[in-house]
């Protein structure tokens, strides 16, 4: 089952900071390919939603860049600035006790 | 596996082509499709199979532009980021375009500084008087006297007036007069020193007026007769290592005054500044009951919260009670006030709020010179226009350019730039070249400044430590930049990308209906200026040289003269000795202000004194030398001369006061009446003096002519205050030395001062003086920068106009068609401009001149002049263009772009 985009919309940039304070630097397609693999494929994100968020992220100072060429092409390699480390630790928090309210408002059992 | 490098170019032209062209997302996405295509190929796809697939995934081309217009607002959205974006365009723009940017800063900047400078001067007219802490409560009285012919207003009251005030009105809290002293000689212990602007007033003062003292105790000052206090310059001055405090001073070579505080010097925004203060109660006028003499300058400080309208209106039964009685007895038994009102006279006093002194009184006997509230206004509009047309510069020379940054703006357009980033973008380089202006004005404005001091007579500064001014020099430039730069860049970024990169958009000097009407406001302006400058001058000149009646030149005047005591006689038969004196005559009375005034009421003899033919008669004490060394010509009868001992009870008169006593028919031998003594103790109303007119001379100016030229009577009397010696025309330095050593010798101990009587005539006129220099100098500001604007903008034409210049000159056309053809365009605006600033002008200086009584003609001719000298001006700066245009080669033009 893949999740649904809209499910997705609001986690984006949490999913980004986290995938890239684990792995250290990335290019844009191993990171949609690393969340692919991290979520057995019910996350899928679009090109569309992801490079607006790098660009974004990259102005807010989140991010920092790398150009390296590969062959006849150069390839751009995105990680995180300090700010963008601690940016990450906090939403990722933020999202945690997001699905804590949730499970108390949809009375669920989180195990 | 690895892609190809034909796949890899394929790859990267099908994203150009489906316009993915920003900078930074453009190689990344390249990037992207190429790893995605690589993976969908290791698990066997072909490759056109797998670009198509990735593609797909992100949306196909409407999902490329979307991911490429998201990103673009993303950055955008963050302001410091883009900002630092719009500054490196800015800066690269105005780099490229450095002549305009050159003459745009440089117009600005020269505008900017003008309006710097006259704001300095505004803003410290308008601080007048703001200093003393009650100064929302203080008030002057003033008086207005209306008598048969008569017509006087003054700053200056009766002395009992402000007993009276302070006595009958609760709502007044203290009262204090002035008595002008003017000039006084002032010694230490051997040499008088001439001091001016000594002044006797009331201990009150002190409670009124908020004068800080140095030393000593403003509330015990000026209490004891006899008692002083001095400023501080003054205490410098004659007590340069001493304690001032206990100290004496003789006063006028008789009278011992102990100095009992020293007060800071009063601040240079005050409408009155004493050196010294004598205590009045030293002396007997101080308790005069006089209500018909107006001697003193009275202030009073009213309670919180009192509206002084009410109390105004509360005046005149208060001149009833007390002017009543008094004029009744000089005048008769059948006089009353309701009779003297309904003849149309009146004694009034009314109040005066103390911070509109400065700027909205020119009474007579004020206690310094003030200033006029025109000038501010004159000046304030002076700033906003040069002001105005430096951004007007701005405006158009942007919107002009306009056809180059066109494709720019396409460009953008078509990369995905919204309106509102391109606003932005200009309107950042417009408050750049504004910032940039701003510190090139405040360094012109610093080094102008002193200049600027000496033209306008004050002592202006740049408050460079005050962070209010920075604060108002940041937003002014702030602001300054988003106005120049508003209609530009909404009329840039409106421009259709299509069209433009078409080249359907052709904007030279022939569109542009605003613009056009920008060039005709700035030229109207500039016109409406040269013509003010020159009525301004024309009227000073006519005023300076009309009606005379007098020589000016080559008589120098020694003053203090009393000094000399009975050895003035000798003094002046001494220095007559030298043949190069032509003349001499002892009188403190001359024709040009600052030396002494008295005028006193007469009437025809034989007529019984009444309000219909009193005359208020200027009467001037002179000697039988005075006539012949002024120079001023007898037109009816004769000066006085020894030869007539009976001359010592005769007059002489001017023109106008012959036709206010109504001699207009055989006025020679006619007598005029006065009443024989002074108003007060022992006043007789019954008892006359009267004199025979023996000669009568043409009206001659001694005040401002702004002023009615009024009755003015000479008398053979003693009047010791200066002495006039007429010189021939010679080494004038040689003179003054033999005068100094005849006086030297007579007067050891008596300061020898003198001035010329032209340079004294000349002061009279130094308001209107300065307003010249300063019409002049601004105006001539606002035209360089109008003929700036020009200059750039005709360069502009000339250069859009390159190829078809060429062409025409390859088809025959000469240089002066080609001249008159980029020309004509500006030639007729200039027309237009004429045509709008003419009645604006006339109309501007009607209102002006309306102040005074005799105008200089300003003819139609002023007008033309302005006129072609702004067409002149404007034509040779755009020739200058325009010959190098249409001289260039033609073949350079025609060659390559």
């Amino acid at each position: 089952m893949i999740h649904s985009s809209e499910l997705l919309k609001g986690t984006l940039q949490t999913i980004v900071l986290k995938v890239l304070k684990d792995q250290g630097k990335m290019y844009g397609y191993e990171i949609t390919q690393r969340v692919k693999e991290l979520s057995d494929g019910r996350i899928l994100l679009t090109e569309g939603a992801l490079y607006p968020t790098l660009h974004r992220l990259e102005a807010e100072g989140n991010l920092k860049t790398e150009i390296v060429p590969i062959g006849n092409r150069v390839r751009k390699y995105y990680a995180l600035t300090s700010e963008g480390k601690s940016l990450a630790k906090v939403k990722v928090n933020e999202f945690m006790a997001f699905i804590k309210t949730m499970g108390s408002v949809l009375q669920v059992e989180m195990q | 596996m690895r892609l190809s490098e034909e796949h890899i170019s394929y790859i990267i032209k099908d994203l150009n082509s489906r316009g993915i062209v920003l900078d930074g997302l453009q190689d990344e996405v390249i990037d992207h499709v190429c790893s995605a295509v690589e993976k969908e190929m290791a698990e066997g796809k072909k490759f056109i199979e797998a670009y198509n697939e990735s593609i797909k995934s992100f949306g196909s081309n409407e999902g490329l532009k979307e991911v490429q217009h998201q990103t673009l607002q993303s950055e955008h959205s963050k302001t410091n980021f883009m900002l630092k974006n719009y500054l490196t365009i800015a800066f690269r723009n105005l780099k490229k375009h450095r002549f305009y940017t050159a003459i745009n800063i440089f117009g600005l900047a020269i505008g900017i500084a003008s309006c710097l400078l006259i704001m300095l001067y505004v803003t410290n007219e308008l601080s007048y008087d703001k200093h003393h802490e009650a100064a929302d409560r203080i008030y002057r009285l003033d008086s207005e006297i209306k008598f048969g012919p008569n017509h006087l207003i003054m700053a200056v009251t009766p002395a009992p007036l402000a007993d009276a005030l302070r006595n009958d009105f609760p709502e007044v809290e203290s009262a204090a007069r002035f008595w002008n002293y003017g000039s006084v000689l002032i010694k230490k212990t051997e040499e008088n020193i001439k001091e001016l602007d000594v002044i006797m007033a009331d201990s009150s003062v002190f409670s009124v007026f908020t004068i800080p003292f140095i030393e000593g105790n403003p509330k015990q000052a000026l209490h004891d007769p006899y008692t002083m206090v001095i400023s501080e310059t003054t205490a410098k001055k004659y007590f340069p290592n001493e304690n001032p405090i206990g100290q004496t001073l003789v006063i006028e070579n008789k009278d011992n005054y102990k100095i009992t505080g020293v007060y800071q010097d009063m601040p240079t925004t005050s409408h009155f500044h004493f050196n010294a203060m004598l205590a009045l109660v030293s002396n007997n006028y101080n308790k005069d009951d006089n209500w018909l003499s107006n001697n003193f300058n009275t202030y009073i400080k009213l309670k919180r919260g009192t509206d002084y309208k009410a109390l105004e209106a509360k005046f005149p039964k208060m001149t009833d009670q007390y002017a009543g009685p008094q004029a009744k007895l000089a005048l008769g038994n059948d006089f009353s006030m309701d009779k003297f009102r309904a003849a149309g006279n009146k004694i009034e006093f009314t109040l005066h709020p103390l911070t509109d002194i400065h700027l909205h009184s020119q009474r007579t006997a004020e206690l310094g010179i003030n200033s006029d509230i025109t000038y501010i206004y004159l000046f304030g509009s002076i700033a906003i226009f040069i002001l105005a047309i430096a951004c007007i510069n701005f405006m158009n020379l942007s919107t002009a350019r306009s056809s180059n940054r066109a494709k720019e703006v396409g460009v953008r357009k078509v990369m995905g730039s919204l309106r509102t980033h391109l606003i932005r973008q200009f309107l950042t380089e417009s408050i750049l070249l504004s910032m940039f202006s701003f510190a090139i004005a405040i360094t012109i404005a610093w080094m102008a400044l002193p200049s600027f001091n000496g033209l306008s007579g004050k002592n202006l500064f740049l408050p460079f430590g005050d962070l209010d001014f920075w604060m108002i020099v940041l937003g002014a430039a702030v602001l300054i930049g988003i106005l120049a730069g508003t209609y530009p860049s909404f009329f840039l970024s409106a421009f259709k990308p299509v069209n433009v990169l078409k080249g359907n958009v052709v904007l030279g000097m022939k569109s542009g209906l605003i613009r056009s009407s920008l060039v005709v406001f700035q030229f109207s302006i500039s016109i409406l200026l040269i013509i003010g400058t020159i009525a301004v001058n024309r009227q000073l000149g006519f005023i300076q040289n009309k009606n005379i009646g007098f020589n000016k030149d080559q008589v120098i005047v020694i003053k203090d003269a009393y000094g000399m005591a009975d050895q003035l006689q000798s003094f002046k038969n001494e220095v007559l000795k030298d043949n190069r004196i032509v003349s001499g005559t002892i009188s403190g009375y001359l024709p040009v202000s600052g030396t002494n005034r008295s005028d006193n009421t007469h009437w025809p003899e034989g007529m019984q004194p009444t309000q219909e033919n009193m005359v208020a008669l200027q009467c001037w004490e002179v000697d039988y030398d005075y006539l012949k060394t002024l120079d001023i010509k007898i037109k009816e009868g004769r000066d006085f001369s020894k030869e007539f001992p009976s001359d010592s009870g005769a007059v002489i008169l001017n023109q106008a006061a012959i036709e206010l006593f109504g001699f207009t028919k055989d006025p020679l031998g006619r007598k005029i009446s006065t009443f024989k003594g002074s108003q007060g103790d022992n006043f007789d109303p019954k008892s006359f003096a009267t004199f025979p007119v023996i000669g009568i001379v043409d009206d001659f100016n001694f005040e401002s002519l702004k002023q009615t030229i009024t009755p003015l009577a000479f008398f053979l009397r003693k009047s010791t205050g200066l002495v006039s010696f007429r010189f021939e025309a010679s080494n004038t330095q040689d003179v003054i030395n033999s005068i100094e050593k005849t006086w030297k010798t007579m007067a050891p101990g008596l300061p020898f001062s003198y001035s010329f009587l032209d340079e004294d005539f000349g002061k009279m006129y130094s308001a209107e003086q300065r307003l010249g220099k300063i019409f002049i100098v601004f105006a001539a500001l606002a035209i360089i920068i109008a003929c700036l604007g020009l200059f750039a903008l005709t360069s502009f034409t000339a250069e859009q106009r390159t190829k078809e210049i060429g062409i025409r000159k390859v088809l025959g056309a000469s240089v002066g068609s080609i001249v008159v053809l980029l020309s004509k365009e500006f030639g007729k605006l200039i027309i237009i401009s004429f045509l709008l600033a003419a009645p604006l002008a006339w109309y501007g200086i009607d209102w002006w001149l309306k102040d005074y009584i005799y105008k200089a003609e300003i003819g139609v001719f002023v007008y033309v002049l302005s006129g072609f000298s702004a067409f002149f001006i404007a034509w040779a700066t755009m020739s200058f263009q325009s010959f190098k245009a249409a001289r260039n080669n033609p073949v350079k033009s025609l060659r390559s772009e």
